[in-house]
């Protein structure tokens, strides 16, 4: 039997969090109540026109730069013509021959190897209206809330090879547009969405097979189940001395398959021609490189940098870049030097994590800082205080404008490291227990756990505990 | 040229009648041959024009419309919203 | 003399000086549209009513001696293919019989500003597509010269109220002609300003890259004033463009000595008639008399012209007029099974066949396979007919041509041949291609109808046009002639 790649390209619509929307006032906000974010230009009411909002040519090109596209600095807009009562003009402006960004890339890391995805192209245009339906009401009901919502398409290009670099480069895209403040990406409202074009190849060749377009693809869990399911159908198609048509089909994410939607033969004569109401884009240089200039690193670079310099594992890495409160802190805590990279990666996906959980606060609503941070870290990492002390000290960081150090001294945790107060201690208390020497000697080895809480009592509970077992298995020895 | 007037209606969403087909191909052929005597004109790619660029408007929010106002001229309305057939896709 | 006889500009001086009142001067108009309406069908809705509530306000105004704009006071009609907020808009089509817009062109908002006395919305071939107002869902509009003939399209209303006394001043749009021709065979005078010198915003578009918005009086003086009021930028129209404009009224002068008049030989060749070409260039020797230059000149594409407007305007206006299908506003057909089948019926019941006709040729032009070969080449043609137009006017300040290739045609003589129709168009088309500024002036007749001319100026070019018509209006002692209505 012949062996096959998986070859897929993605199209990601992500929604721009601009005030806005693309060719009207409007605001542009999710889940109000029906037609009350809209105006005649929305509506597409005739004798009304479209102006371009500067935020969204703004965005788009930082998101050219981010995945390394060039600018079209001269570029339109175009219509995409079709019929449909979610599109009240009954054409989509968009962008057609000449997009705003082009011939880009981005790295993502999958399984712990980096891969280059190249992105085809990024433009901007408009989202449709919504349809609702109802069981008990013979038709559909349109909502023009969501018309003119500014979005940009991101095609790649087909380089990716399984399901798994799939939802890396989603990830990637996600982090970044979120990252650089473009879109909020919020799935559950449809906010970033996702079209797939999976073909399949025979093994060590080169030749792509015909490509299928599968739309409704909802969230980017969906999308590994999608790709998996259509390579397989694919798959089972050739083997079964079957032929791929080009065509449209609809992911069922609830069923787990897809069904055909439109064939070649019925695919859209979208008839695109130039936007005749809106004249040509023209971006002075000084004004993309500026935007340029404004890009700092972005996630899927600092997840490759944080396991390759850092010695973090690939897991950990996505997790801390994914919020952009624990990133932060997270390089903020590193460049303070006083601690090592791993127990502040620990910190943050540990108790940090499970504090943000449980409070719904973020860092930045509490007292807690990278300093403190830092100070609290190395304080346990040189063995001053203890794991259990280094929590409560942190509990109280949160709260208090003091540093590591000084609740540590005004709550007395400072743990005994010194040998030779250690050892003084150790020998006055073991003085006083010949017995249980001798207990351990004759193969009680629970005495040694009375003994060190005996020396742990007589430190206080701040003698360093792996110190004392030490001594204290120096003097069973010496005795 | 024989021009598919059922194919163009068709992505026009009109409905052309048999019966007017003929009239509607007699038109269309004599108007695409009055087009068709175009000059030979050098294909230069894109319809870019640079020198005719557009002012982009500030991002500032406003609504200044009610819903009724905005349904007023609707056929149908329900909800709040405008009714068309059942649409499944 | 009534007070419906005399321009606006007259009017205007009238009421500041408190020589009438704005209610009588709309009551007269208004008198005037009960007399001849019947007979003329300028007007798809007149809105009696608004026109005298608004006269009685600028009158208060005028009694307290507020200041006030030269149009205040002034009854404008409005083609009905513009939008006014409340009051129907149909754009002469059945498919928006009854769509009252919530909102206003920017024209409006201006002229609101102005105080103009709103009379009515004007007929208009449907969705301006036409040359003889003829595709009008509701009546044929007939020419106030001959009630037997058209008035010219497709803004034929905006011209016959204006030359039959109906309203002092009209708003008409221009597409390939639409101003100008029935300005022409209506005797009256229409500008079709400058692409982009005045706002489309709530122009119901047909064509958007050659739509333009314009007046239509019966002085030179009318129509500069009307423009003034109206052009400008409007940040609510991307394509409008930023610049200062001049008060055109208060710049007007007769003074044309030493400029040049370009006589192109393309538009006096075949299929004008014969005593449309002695009208023109009998002007053109009035003028050389004052002082101007006539030079040939020569503008070679002008034949590929009609084609690559065709090919455009149908183009845009199949994308255009997508959006009347039924669910947002206008008409929707009353049976139907699902939601294609609505889609078919409301848009083929809804628009008439030339409506259709221009749909089908556009969807064709921009159809899979022929975008290259027809829009793409129409709109590289666009570049070229531009280009030469430029290169005629390092050598001259003026075109002039007839308006028409001839006087009015009767009605129903064209409507079955839409070339013979088109071919009406041929020596205005150009001047929307290249997104030029012309003017048409009336300037003699054949057979008792009107023949025009038309002055084609530099983009922006405006006051050279209107002073080389106020020259001319002023040796022939005025245009505006009311014709007895028979």
């Amino acid at each position: 039997m012949k062996e096959y790649e998986i070859v897929v390209g993605l199209e990601v619509h992500a929604e721009l969090n601009t005030n806005s929307k693309i060719y009207c006032s409007c605001n542009n906000e999710f889940g109000l109540e029906v037609n009350t974010q809209c105006c005649p230009i929305c509506m597409g009411m005739p004798g009304t026109l479209p102006t371009l909002n500067e935020k969204v040519v703004e965005k788009a090109v930082k998101m050219g730069h981010a995945l390394n596209c060039s600018i079209n600095r001269i570029c339109k807009q175009d219509r995409k013509n079709y019929f449909y009562p979610d599109l009240p003009k009954a054409y989509q402006i968009s962008q057609f021959d000449v997009p705003l960004c082009e011939n880009g890339y981005v790295d993502v890391l999958v399984d712990g190897e980096e891969k280059r995805i190249g992105v085809t192209r990024i433009h901007i245009e408009e989202d449709a209206g919504k349809l609702l339906h109802s069981n008990n009401f013979d038709g559909s009901l349109v909502d023009f809330n969501r018309c003119g919502v500014p979005l940009i398409e991101i095609v790649s290009e087909p380089d990716i090879r399984s399901s798994s670099e799939a939802k890396a480069y989603l990830d990637a895209i996600r982090a970044i547009l979120q990252y650089l403040d473009i879109s909020d990406c919020k799935m559950q409202e449809g906010s970033i969405r996702c079209d797939v074009n999976v073909s399949i190849m025979e093994k060590g060749t080169n030749k792509f097979g015909t490509r299928v377009e599968m739309k409704n693809v909802n969230s980017f869990s969906a999308v590994v189940r999608a790709i998996e399911y259509e390579a397989n159908r694919q798959i089972e198609v050739l083997n079964n001395g079957g032929e791929i048509t080009q065509e449209t089909r609809r992911w069922d994410d609830a069923q787990g398959k897809n069904i055909l939607l439109r064939s070649k033969e019925d695919a859209h004569d979208y008839r695109y021609f130039p936007e005749p109401d809106l004249l040509t884009i023209v971006l002075e240089e000084d004004y993309v490189s500026e935007l340029k200039s404004q890009i700092t690193e972005l996630p899927n670079k600092k997840i490759v940098r944080f396991v390759r310099d850092f010695g973090l594992s690939q897991i950990d890495a996505i997790t801390i870049v994914d919020s952009i409160e624990k990133c932060k802190l997270f390089e903020d805590t590193v460049s303070e030097n006083k601690c090592s990279p791993k127990s502040i990666a620990n910190w943050i996906l540990g108790d940090i994590s499970k504090f943000m959980n449980d409070s719904k606060l973020q860092i930045s609503e509490t007292k807690l800082t990278s300093q403190k941070l830092a100070e609290l870290i190395e304080l346990i990492e040189s063995g001053k205080i203890s794991n259990a002390a280094g929590k409560k000290v942190f509990d109280i960081l949160l709260n208090e404008d003091k540093s590591a150090m000084e609740i540590v001294k005004e709550k007395g945790l400072m743990q005994i490291s010194d040998e030779n107060e250690l050892e003084k201690i150790v020998n006055e208390v073991m003085s006083n227990n010949e017995k249980s020497i001798t207990d351990y000697k004759n193969g009680k080895t629970n005495a040694l756990g009375f003994l060190t809480g005996q020396c742990m009592k007589a430190t206080k509970g701040q003698g360093n505990p792996a110190k004392l077992k030490e001594l204290i298995l120096k003097y069973i020895d010496e005795h | 040229m024989k021009i598919d007037i059922k194919h163009i209606a068709k992505l026009s969403r009109l409905k052309v009648d048999d019966s007017e087909i003929e009239k509607f191909e007699k038109d269309m052929e004599n108007i695409v041959s009055m087009i068709e005597n175009l000059s030979d004109l050098e294909d230069t790619g894109s319809l870019l024009d640079k020198d005719n660029s557009m002012v982009l408007r500030e991002d500032v929010a406003q609504n200044n419309f009610k819903r009724d106002e905005l349904m007023q001229n609707a056929p149908q309305t329900k909800a709040g919203c405008v009714v068309v057939p059942k649409v499944v896709e | 003399m009534e007070l419906f006889r005399y321009t606006a500009t007259e009017i205007s001086d009238m009421l500041k000086n408190k020589e009438c009142s704005s209610v009588e001067v709309t009551k007269s108009v208004l008198d005037r549209i009960d007399e001849v309406e019947d007979k003329v069908g300028s007007f798809v809705t007149v809105t009696k009513e608004l026109a005298l509530e608004k006269a009685r306000e600028v009158d208060e105004k005028i009694a307290k001696g507020e200041s006030l704009s030269n149009l205040a006071g002034i009854p404008i009609a409005i083609k009905d293919n513009i939008c006014t907020k409340g009051v129907k808009t149909t754009c002469s089509s059945k498919m928006l019989e009854n769509f009252v817009p919530p909102y206003n062109a920017t024209v409006i908002e201006k002229l609101n500003n102005c105080d103009y006395v709103p009379v009515g919305k004007l007929n208009m071939d449907e969705f301006a597509m036409g040359s003889s107002t003829e595709t009008s869902y509701f009546k044929k509009t007939k020419n106030p010269h001959n009630l037997d003939c058209v008035p010219g399209g497709s803004s034929g209303g905006s011209a016959s109220s204006v030359s039959a006394g109906e309203t002092m001043l009209s708003l008409g749009s221009d597409t390939g002609g639409s101003i100008r021709l029935p300005a022409s065979y209506c005797g009256v005078v229409g500008l079709k300003p400058t692409y982009s010198s005045v706002s489309r915003y709530g122009l119901i578009a047909f064509a958007s890259s050659l739509d333009q918005i314009g007046p239509i009086g019966r002085s030179v003086s009318d129509v500069a004033m009307l423009y003034s009021a109206i052009c400008g930028r409007d940040n609510l129209d991307a394509t409008s463009a930023i610049r200062e404009y001049p008060d055109f009224r208060a710049n007007l002068n007769t003074d044309i000595k030493g400029k040049v008049i370009g006589l192109p030989k393309e538009y006096f060749g075949k299929g004008v008639s014969d005593n449309v070409k002695e009208a023109v260039l009998n002007l053109s020797k009035e003028l050389e008399k004052q002082g101007a230059i006539l030079k040939e000149i020569s503008l070679p594409s002008t034949d590929y012209a009609l084609n690559a407007y065709y090919i455009i305007s149908s183009a845009e206006a199949s994308s255009n007029l997508a959006r009347f299908d039924g669910v947002k506003y206008g008409y929707r057909a009353s049976d139907y099974n699902g939601l294609v089948d609505m889609y078919e019926k409301t848009r083929s019941e809804g628009f008439g066949d030339e409506v259709k006709r221009r749909i089908l040729l556009g969807t064709f032009v921009l159809s899979s396979g022929y975008y290259d070969a027809y829009y793409k080449k129409a709109k590289l043609l666009q570049q070229k007919i531009s280009a030469e137009f430029n290169d005629a006017f390092d050598a001259c300040d003026v075109i002039l041509t007839p308006t028409a290739p001839d006087v009015a045609f009767k009605i129903g003589e064209n409507t079955n041949d839409p070339l013979k129709m088109y071919a009406s168009d041929i020596c205005t088309t150009t001047v929307n291609i290249a997104g030029l500024p012309a003017l048409s002036i009336p300037c003699g007749y054949d057979n008792n109808l009107p023949i025009g001319a038309q002055l084609i100026g530099r983009k922006f070019g405006e006051q050279t046009l209107l002073n080389t018509a106020f020259a001319y209006e002023s040796l022939v002692g005025g245009f505006n002639k009311i014709p007895d209505i028979k």
